[in-house]
């Protein structure tokens, strides 16, 4: 069983209000902990906590706890130590880190979920995902932010890279655009209250409503998107008319069974000249049902026009 | 003084090409620090440089801006400053400027300004081409990024399978009718993001977003055949594809605008959310040439330009989203919080609908709508619902207990009206033959979906000790599904209802201080209502007397689709991680999925599996290498009816005939970084992967026991060639320090894809249907060499 200790120190305490008090208070620890740290301790005045002028700008030991046993003995451990892994001093346990950060952080539109959410009950640490001292902090930009998600989230790492994806890997898309890491009312920390919302952020054009409508698109675009990524584009589930028949067996040409006769005659059909079929090959279904989203033709019932 | 040379803070290898060699200029490579206020002062960095590619491709540039074979600029600049960096200033002001990828299409420039505490100003602009081929060919001529497409007057007549004039033996002046089209979407996206402090309590922020999308992407279209007004046999072939450009030229506005009030106990935010989306266009326009021929019924060579079909089909149309919005979170005691939040959002689509005459082969203009329509537009409205409570309670150490409400609701109101129109999918007519026109009519009536869904959710995480979690989920989940005054009252849904129940349960342990280990378990049951199964649910209501194939949306009696059936739901899970020394870290974790539908016909269960494993060993500062591996199966297998139709008729068994679709994904890459070489002037990346992802379908067909799987006049059954993809990359980059301030970067960078899609098939010249125009696609492969070598000045 494990023997690890845990540095269990009360709460620390709110940021101070004033930026001279602040800097005061960093020297005690700036003293020892200078430019030579082989981590950029000093680089978090870079960052927004290290702007002093601002008077909600915390001091070292707003987030680290006064520390004076610390401060008397660089062999004990500060009040409150950050991270997952053990460097000179064992962390302390992920309640105790992320108390210091809602401290300031918890009362605000983008965290008011957190409690209760997915990523603190699986005791996901701030410091898990944030450098708090680092000059350039990589979730919050949008070119490393998937890097820092992947750490965990290994089946999306591989989904972003298929063939058909998001321009995730390439920067223009973040996690973030979609998930709120923080918790959120939607499913799957999505930023919006449903799938659909989240999608029409930037797929507007689908929102409609649409005069045909096709159901489960007015209920969950992932019903036939995988939207981390996929084999077959742009981002669908399988390929038409297969992915068709998981839904439809009645309508003309979906009662039939397939197979090799989507590859065409290159795939060794022939015979009669109706072969092959524009119901199987190619776009397959879509080739004339192609307003899959829904249609505002009078004449496009079917999603034909 | 120490010099200290700091640790870059990106996986630049894992980017793609454009991010990775742009990240020189946006992150603190540069960063050389020589004492404190060199640390807590901003590195300003300014890159310039050429990048060359070796092929054109608009798969490697699909979102790159890499997409033409060729030299690039690579330019970017990360520049801060302001007084607020000082801490002798009393002054929290900030400012940023940064742009990157300036010589590309993917480029981006950014800047903020602000008081930090008491306001601020984000502007932003980015942009990306998003290009989809460079092999597509049309003989339409027109604008490609225009909604209105003609043949050549001489293009002549298509309308057999084989032969002359058929799709698949064009003649000499049809095929040199074709030209390439470059098809791509440009993305320009401009923002303006405010934020002020009026007091500790109280701040604004407001959030504007202009999102301009222009060109084209492909999609496919069904052309009208000849239709009977009375002015006799109009010909024509019903169905006849063509894959066209549809226009995109939309602009989409999000605005939100919120007033955050913070007090001791809790907070509040009202806001409101505004997403205007505007298609310039309401309908794409054709010729088609399977469509065309003379009135008289027998000629097959009508050439001239009344000899097509004008056919019409409708565009995204434009529509407003208005949102408000009130979240907020309250303290009742420090181990008991309350959080929650309301929404109601009312979205309207009013677009003008797309024109409803067509021109026929006869020159003659029709209407395709019997009787007219009952509205010129839909007069759309959808109002959504929004409310969700939690409440947390930590009272007991080590337990956290967490209780919560969702409710969501779309409700559409719009209105439900007959549209009677000449079907598409009607008789066609080829010269020479003496079929009937298309004088059939669909009789439709929209069926505006409405749907809510109810959520509780309880949530119980404790902590069995110091090295050990355990966390019990349990959800219900109920759904409901209607239409709003459905002209005729006929059921518009296959299941009206549907409640589920899910229960996860996991388990966390620090075996030992470097070892940590993880494993969980779902269970969710669906129990759906499918009492309208065998009404005239589905697609769309029709006025027409419910019986035969207008049972069960048409699909045969026992068949449902699996969104909405009964269904078991299992989720196992398990992963390990172990630091074995300070230097190495290993992590193997696993999932497994199965969901079981309970339905005779349609998909009868689906299992997914994956496995990753990762290793980094960092052998030294700024020297590591890391490898994984991924492993990604999933299988779907469905049972369809090939015949049955109607709600008495119950498919035999001797005719279900059933499909396996499966995934298979499987990735390996390895990286290295190597720092500190030459006196601490040079580093070295390295990055090599290589991913291979197929896609199988298979079919059985046990009743067609007579007509073999090699049967090359039906290929019904067996298996489909796996359409694959397999991604080699290989990429190096050096970055030597050349001065205290300067920097140079050469990359090399080597990616081949290897495509086979049978996709692609059924659009070659020669080999296309009958009613097929073709477009000469072709598979996406591409072996690309890029050279990049760039100046990174940093200050």
């Amino acid at each position: 069983m494990s023997v690890y200790a845990e540095n269990t120190a009360a709460p620390v305490k709110a940021p101070t209000a004033k930026p001279s008090d602040s800097l005061d208070k960093d020297s005690a620890c700036t003293k020892c902990h200078d430019e030579n740290e082989s981590k950029p301790i000093l680089a978090i005045a870079q960052t927004a906590h290290g702007n002093k002028a601002d008077s909600r700008s915390p001091s070292c030991q707003s987030c680290h706890g006064e520390s004076e046993k610390h401060l008397s003995s660089k062999n004990v451990a500060p009040d409150v130590i950050f991270g997952a892994k053990k460097g000179v001093f064992t962390p302390n346990g992920v309640k105790d880190q992320n108390t210091a950060c809602l401290t300031c952080h918890e009362k605000d539109q983008k965290r008011t979920h957190w409690q209760g959410g997915a990523h603190q009950v699986a005791d996901v640490a701030c410091t898990s995902c944030h450098e708090t001292h680092a000059a350039h902090d990589k979730v919050r930009d949008k070119r490393t932010q998937p890097d820092v998600c992947f750490t965990c989230h290994k089946d999306q790492r591989a989904q972003v890279r298929k063939f058909s994806h998001h321009p995730i890997a390439e920067g223009k898309v973040a996690c973030s655009d979609c998930h709120n890491p923080h918790g959120s009312a939607g499913p799957k920390l999505l930023v919006k209250n449903t799938v659909t919302e989240t999608c029409y952020t930037c797929h507007a054009e689908k929102r409609g409503p649409y005069l045909w409508e096709h159901q489960p698109v007015t209920e969950d675009c992932t019903t036939c998107h995988t939207p981390h990524g996929s084999n077959i584009t742009p981002l669908l589930k399988s390929r038409p008319p297969f992915m068709c028949d998981e839904c439809h067996d009645g309508p003309h040409a979906s009662k039939n069974p397939v197979a090799g006769a989507a590859e065409g005659i290159q795939g060794g059909l022939t015979g009669n000249p109706a072969n092959p079929s524009s119901s199987y090959t190619g776009r397959a279904c879509t080739n004339c049902h192609s307003m899959v989203h829904g249609s505002n033709d009078p004449a496009g019932a079917l999603l034909q026009r | 003084m120490k010099i200290r040379h700091e640790k870059m803070n990106v996986k630049i290898l894992s980017l793609a090409v454009r991010s990775a060699l742009m990240a020189a200029v946006a992150l603190p490579l540069g960063a050389y620090a020589d004492d404190a206020a060199d640390l807590k002062r901003p590195t300003n960095t300014i890159e310039a440089g050429s990048l060359y590619s070796s092929q054109n491709s608009a798969r490697f540039g699909q979102y790159n801006g890499l997409n033409d074979e060729g030299f690039y600029g690579l330019g970017g600049f990360d520049v801060r400053g302001g007084e607020g960096y000082d801490d002798s200033k009393d002054s929290a002001l900030r400012w940023k400027l940064g742009g990157s990828n300036l010589g590309t299409t993917s480029r981006a420039l950014d800047g903020s300004l602000g008081e930090q505490g008491q306001w601020k100003i984000n502007l932003g602009y980015d942009e990306l081409q998003h290009n989809i081929t460079n092999s597509f060919q049309t003989p339409q001529q027109g604008d490609p990024d225009g909604n209105n497409f003609t043949l050549p007057a001489n293009f002549g007549t298509i309308n057999s399978a084989t032969g002359q004039g058929g799709t698949r033996s064009l003649t000499p002046a049809q095929s040199s009718a074709f030209q390439t089209e470059q098809e791509y979407v440009n993305r320009k996206n401009g923002s303006v993001s405010t934020s002020y402090t009026f007091s500790p309590q109280l701040s604004a922020q407001f959030d504007y977003n202009h999102l301009d999308q222009s060109g084209a992407k492909l999609i496919g279209t069904g052309s009208q055949g000849g239709i009977n007004v009375g002015r006799g046999n109009i010909l024509g072939k019903a169905e006849g594809n063509n894959i066209l450009m549809n226009p995109t030229s939309y602009t989409t506005d999000n605005v939100n605008a919120a007033l955050n009030w913070t007090g001791e106990k809790g907070h509040i935010t009202g806001g409101y959310y505004g997403s205007l989306f505007h298609d310039d266009y309401n309908s794409l326009s054709w010729q088609s040439a399977m469509a065309n021929g003379a009135a008289s019924g027998t000629s097959n060579g009508c050439v001239g330009a009344n000899c097509y079909v004008n056919n019409t089909m409708s565009t995204a149309p434009s529509n407003t989203m208005h949102q408000a919005n009130l979240t907020g979170g309250y303290n009742f005691s420090s181990n008991t919080k309350v959080a929650g939040g309301f929404s109601y959002g009312y979205n309207e689509q009013n677009a003008s609908y797309a024109p409803t005459n067509i021109l026929q082969a006869n020159g003659t203009s029709a209407n395709m709508m019997m009787g007219g329509l009952p509205a010129s537009s839909l007069n759309g409205v959808v109002e959504t619902t929004h409310g969700d409570l939690k409440l947390t309670n930590q009272s007991i150490d080590d337990l956290t207990l967490s209780a919560g409400f969702k409710f969501n609701q779309r409700d559409n109101s719009t209105p439900s009206n007959a549209y009677n129109y000449y079907n598409l999918a009607a008789s066609s007519l080829k010269p020479g033959t003496s079929a009937a026109p298309n004088t059939a009519l669909y009789q439709g009536v929209n069926t505006p979906y409405s749907n809510s869904k109810t959520q509780y959710e309880a949530v119980a995480a404790y902590r069995l000790s110091k090295a050990q979690n355990i966390n019990l989920t349990y959800d219900h989940e109920s759904v409901k599904r209607w239409c709003n005054g459905v002209l005729g009252g006929a059921q518009c849904v296959a299941s009206p209802a549907s409640e589920e129940d899910k229960i996860s349960l996991t388990y966390r342990l620090k075996v030992i201080e470097a070892v940590n280990f993880n494993a969980g378990y779902t269970y969710a049951n669906r129990r759906a209502d499918t009492s309208n199964f065998l009404a005239n649910a589905g697609n769309y209501a029709s006025q027409a007397a419910v019986s035969g194939s207008a049972f069960n949306a048409g699909n045969f009696l026992g068949y449902a689709a699996y969104p909405y059936v009964n269904r078991d739901q299992n989720l196992g899970k398990a992963g390990i991680n172990w630091q074995a020394t300070e230097k190495l870290d290993l992590g193997v974790n696993g999932r497994y999925t199965y969901d079981n539908y309970d339905a005779t016909l349609g998909v009868q269960n689906a299992h997914s599996a994956g496995v990753n494993v990762d290793a980094t060993y960092s052998y030294a500062e700024n020297s590591s290498v890391s490898a994984y591996w991924n492993w990604q199966n999933g299988q779907r297998n469905l049972s369809n009816g090939a015949s049955g139709n109607g709600a008495s008729q119950t498919v035999a068994a001797t005719n279900i005939w059933n499909n396996q679709l499966e995934d298979n994904s499987n990735s390996v890459g390895l990286t290295t970084r190597r720092g500190g070489l030459l006196n601490g002037n040079l580093e070295l990346i390295g990055d090599l992967s290589y991913a291979l992802d197929t896609s199988s379908y298979s079919t059985q067909v046990p009743y067609a026991t007579t007509v073999p799987c090699g049967n090359t006049t039906q290929l019904t059954c067996g298996n489909v060639s796996p359409i694959s993809n397999e991604l080699i990359s290989l990429k190096f980059t050096g970055n030597y320090k050349v001065h205290k301030n300067g920097k140079l970067s050469l990359t090399y960078m080597y990616q081949k894809l290897n495509s086979n899609d049978y996709f692609y098939n059924g659009q070659q010249f020669g080999y296309t249907p009958n009613s097929l125009m073709p477009t000469g696609l072709q598979p996406q492969s591409y072996t690309v060499n890029v050279v990049g070598l760039s100046y990174n000045y940093s200050f």
